[in-house]
């Protein structure tokens, strides 16, 4: 009776790990399909949010669907800062507020509708509409209309010199009037068409057989999202992608010794600056502001917190990649902490015998806040504080929250304020000063609060000045005095980082950060 | 009985959900930040006060507090969970998106702890003190303390970066296994390493008991004694531990998806508190909680269905 062996149960154990290894071999079968096709597979650092719209109007999603090739603008800014046409053929300005710009004839969108003066109108209206969470930055518009099938004339409210720049930001794309559901099925002009999308995760896009600036060279781009940086280290090191957006700078000499990788920096429009509160003393006083400046070392900072790779030290507000900074002109503050106890000497801030720094009486402490959100931050503001220790200034670093550190700021709570900026991404100079120098620009009144009449005056002209020379010179003149003044301290210039396998072609890196997949990147 | 008890557990979660709900949106509220200035905030830096000021009265953060929770509520009860800030998409579909992804994950996460934790735990239980045994404590002792982003690093070095046999990371469209492994082995061996522990102990007093001592009187074979009377009585209380590993498992980990890149409600929850999308806090963190007490009310069903000594009726 015992031969009759008891039938095999197969426990659940046993099921789960065939099934694991069936799903392994699975997965292991795929990867061998579609090998004829050329595809790219890229990770960049930050993408689409969470939420999951594609709709290039919608808050600043523009960046991240034009970076992927999908959308283009009427102008845009080539790897060297050159203002040039990109659906557009050009532009001339009629008179102080009319600017008429000519569009390309031989352009469609993904859908196959033609791309004409209607398609522009339509695709400007959305931003332009009250509802549009951006419009307010375009308020300067007074209308937009057709003047023929390729010709649409734009009209400022006052004489308007960024009116052609502005075009630039993502937010500006140009999408098909004949678009169905903007959020999730993209539909524009690029070398690239939209495949399939996860919020944030990844988004895949095929090569557009119709581009009119000629075919892309791959066939096929998969982007995948990953925050972490360690993350994007390794996907290039494992060979998971060819490229890698701004992997971690403490591997920048072992990726640059691996054969199979080529890494490459270059600087951007990206400057990380301390805010000073020139409301609280005694940093009212310019000669504490310019103390401050002599007492960093930049260079140190680059070389420990940067590693020497992912910035260089700064001078005026605009990066050198920026086409209107005025860099070789200003005053350098080069690091010299003699002269800037000699400056906080004068302002009343003075030794005592425990060789700290003292103000009316009480030690002279400085609390530097800043936030997390950029790797180089924290350490960048540890490394400053010590510098101000050096020479007998109590100092203290605090980690907020982005937006506590704003509440602070308003508020007049704080002292030092390290922050990162892209100061330029439209290229032109009038957003970043009228927010930070012009008294009652955003960040003047109530981070700096800063007000000098004469850089007043000079701001508002240049912004309508249209002759670009004198224009320039109008911006020469401000970021002379501005530095003078010393109103908020540039640390660093950030570089941008890129990792790519090694057989990977005609990648360029675009100073704004608008432009990364282009139709040249291709293999070797 | 059980019906009545059913209905009363169920009834309990509204008083529960809103006590939540309340909370989350007072928390969020109460924190410092102005959703309106973080969704209004460029990649390059700054915000404009105009487009600012106009964000706020669009979506109604003008309001007093009791206002915003009143109208929340107010849609919440009819099943509007209202439109993400930063996205404008429904959140509805965002969670539910965000959560099919979790679930993914945490399916074959469990499924590894089990198949880890069940054969270690009675193996560790029948050869108690002896170097076996001590190796599985050994090994669930270092489970539990090796923290996972490092255990996530160690594995991508090790099958990604050596020997090329799984992707560092990423999504694959949501379908291809070989992305899921590394991310559900981290989460499934953590959670086995606590369920490994419960196991052997449970295992342990269940083998003193009287019944084992019958069964093998009546001459049935170890192996019957050990799967059929020992285990299966042992499981009982692993039940509880098995349960919570789902509710944690399913919360989503933030660090295993951020480092793997794989988009779920882990990170969705972080991002939007993060970013102050009101909505989106309040949708996700309701879901999760809602997902929680399923568990939890689930756990206690398998109670009974596992042991036929607890009973849910008014006397107990």
């Amino acid at each position: 009776m015992e031969f009759n062996a008891q039938k095999t149960k197969i426990s659940i154990s046993a099921v789960a790990v065939i099934l694991i290894v069936a799903l392994l071999c699975a997965g292991c079968v795929d990867t061998g399909e579609a090998s004829k096709e050329k595809v790219l597979r890229v990770v960049f650092n930050e993408g689409p949010d969470t939420g999951g719209s594609l709709d290039p109007a919608n808050g600043w999603t523009g960046w991240y669907v034009h970076q992927a090739g999908i959308y283009e603008t009427l102008f845009y800014y080539d790897a060297d800062m050159n203002l040039m046409p990109k659906l557009a053929s050009g532009y001339k300005q009629l008179n102080d507020t009319e600017w008429e710009i000519q569009l390309r004839k031989d352009v469609t969108f993904h859908d196959g509708t033609k791309m004409n003066a209607d398609a522009v109108l339509f695709s400007l209206k959305r931003v332009l509409d009250p509802s549009n969470s951006r419009s307010s930055e375009y308020s300067f518009i007074k209308d937009v209309r057709k003047t023929g099938e390729y010709t649409i004339v734009i009209e400022t409210n006052d004489v308007y010199a960024p009116l052609i720049s502005s075009l630039v930001d993502p937010v500006m794309s140009i999408v098909s009037p004949s678009i169905v559901d903007a959020d999730k099925q993209p539909d524009g002009t690029g070398p690239f068409k939209f495949v399939s999308f996860e919020p944030g995760a990844s988004l895949e896009v095929e090569k557009n057989p119709n581009y009119w600036d000629g075919e892309a060279k791959v066939d096929r781009i998969l982007i995948q999202y990953n925050k972490d940086s360690t993350a994007r280290t390794m996907l290039i090191k494992s060979g998971d992608v060819d490229i890698s957006r701004d992997p971690l700078q403490s591997e920048y000499s072992a990726l640059k010794s691996n054969p199979d990788i080529n890494v490459t920096s270059k600087e951007t429009l990206r400057t990380y600056f301390l805010y000073i509160n020139g409301g609280k003393a005694p940093f009212n006083d310019t000669r504490v502001r310019q103390a401050l400046f002599y007492a960093i070392n930049r260079q140190e900072i680059v070389d420990t917190a940067l590693e020497g790779v992912s910035g260089i030290p700064a001078k005026g507000i605009f990066t050198s990649t920026m086409p209107w900074n005025a860099n070789d002109q200003i005053e350098s503050y080069d690091y010299n902490p003699e002269k800037a106890l000699e400056l906080f000497e004068e302002a009343g801030i003075t030794k005592g015998t425990d060789g700290k720094l003292y103000y009316n009486g009480k030690p002279f402490t400085v609390e530097i806040q800043t936030y997390t959100k950029r790797a180089a931050l924290q350490p960048s503001a540890e490394i400053i504080a010590s510098q101000l220790e050096k020479i007998g200034i109590t100092s203290k670093v605090t980690i907020l929250e982005s937006a506590a550190l704003t509440e602070n700021a308003v508020a007049g709570n704080y002292d030092l304020s390290l922050a990162a900026w892209s100061t330029a991404p439209t290229g032109d100079p009038d957003y970043f000063l009228s927010s930070h120098y012009l008294s009652t620009g955003n960040y003047a009144s109530k981070w700096l609060r800063y007000s000098n009449p004469q850089v007043d005056k000079w701001i508002l002209e240049a912004r309508t000045e249209t002759d670009e020379k004198k224009r320039a010179e109008l911006y020469d003149k401000i970021q002379i005095q501005i530095q003078k003044d010393a109103v908020l301290l540039p640390v660093f210039y950030a570089n941008e980082i890129y990792a790519l396998s090694s057989n990977v072609t005609g990648f360029e890196m675009y100073p704004n950060e608008y432009t990364i997949i282009t139709k040249d990147i291709g293999f070797a | 009985m059980l019906n009545e008890y059913f209905i009363r557990r169920v009834l309990y979660l509204v008083p529960v959900l809103i006590f939540i709900s309340f909370m989350s949106f007072s928390l969020i509220y109460i924190a410092p930040g102005d959703p309106a200035e973080i969704m209004m905030t460029s990649p390059s830096g700054g915000y404009d006060e105009a487009a600012v000021e106009a964000f706020r009265i669009a979506h109604g953060l003008d309001q007093p507090f009791y206002i915003q929770y009143l109208n929340w509520i107010k849609n919440a009860a009819v099943g509007d969970f209202g439109y993400s800030y930063m996205s404008e998409q429904s959140v509805f579909e965002t969670v539910l998106n965000a959560f099919e992804n979790t679930l993914k994950l945490s399916v074959l996460a469990l499924a590894i702890a089990l198949v880890i934790a069940i054969p270690l735990g009675v193996v560790s239980a029948l050869k108690h003190n002896t170097i076996v045994d001590d190796a599985c404590r050994f090994g669930a002792l270092l489970g539990v303390s090796i923290p996972n982003f490092w255990q996530a690093y160690l594995m991508i070095i090790f099958f990604s970066v050596i020997i090329h046999w799984l992707p560092a990371s990423g999504f694959g469209h949501g379908t291809d296994i070989s992305y899921m492994i590394m991310p559900a082995a981290v989460l499934g061996t953590g959670s086995a390493a606590v369920m490994v522990r419960m196991i052997r102990s449970s295992m342990l007093d269940v083998m003193g008991k009287e019944y084992i001592q019958t069964a093998r009187g009546k001459g049935l074979s170890e192996k019957i004694v050990i799967i059929r009377h020992a285990l299966k009585n042992a499981l009982v209380p692993v039940i509880t531990v098995i349960g919570l590993s789902i509710g944690f498992l399913l919360n989503g980990s933030v660090v295993v998806e951020t480092i793997f890149g794989w988009s779920g409600i882990g990170n969705l929850v972080v991002d939007s508190i993060l970013s102050h999308d009101y909505m989106m806090v309040q949708g996700s963190v309701l879901f999760v909680a809602v997902i929680f007490l399923l568990i939890n009310f689930f756990v206690d069903l398998v109670y009974v269905w596992a042991n036929p000594e607890i009973r849910y009726d008014k006397t107990s």
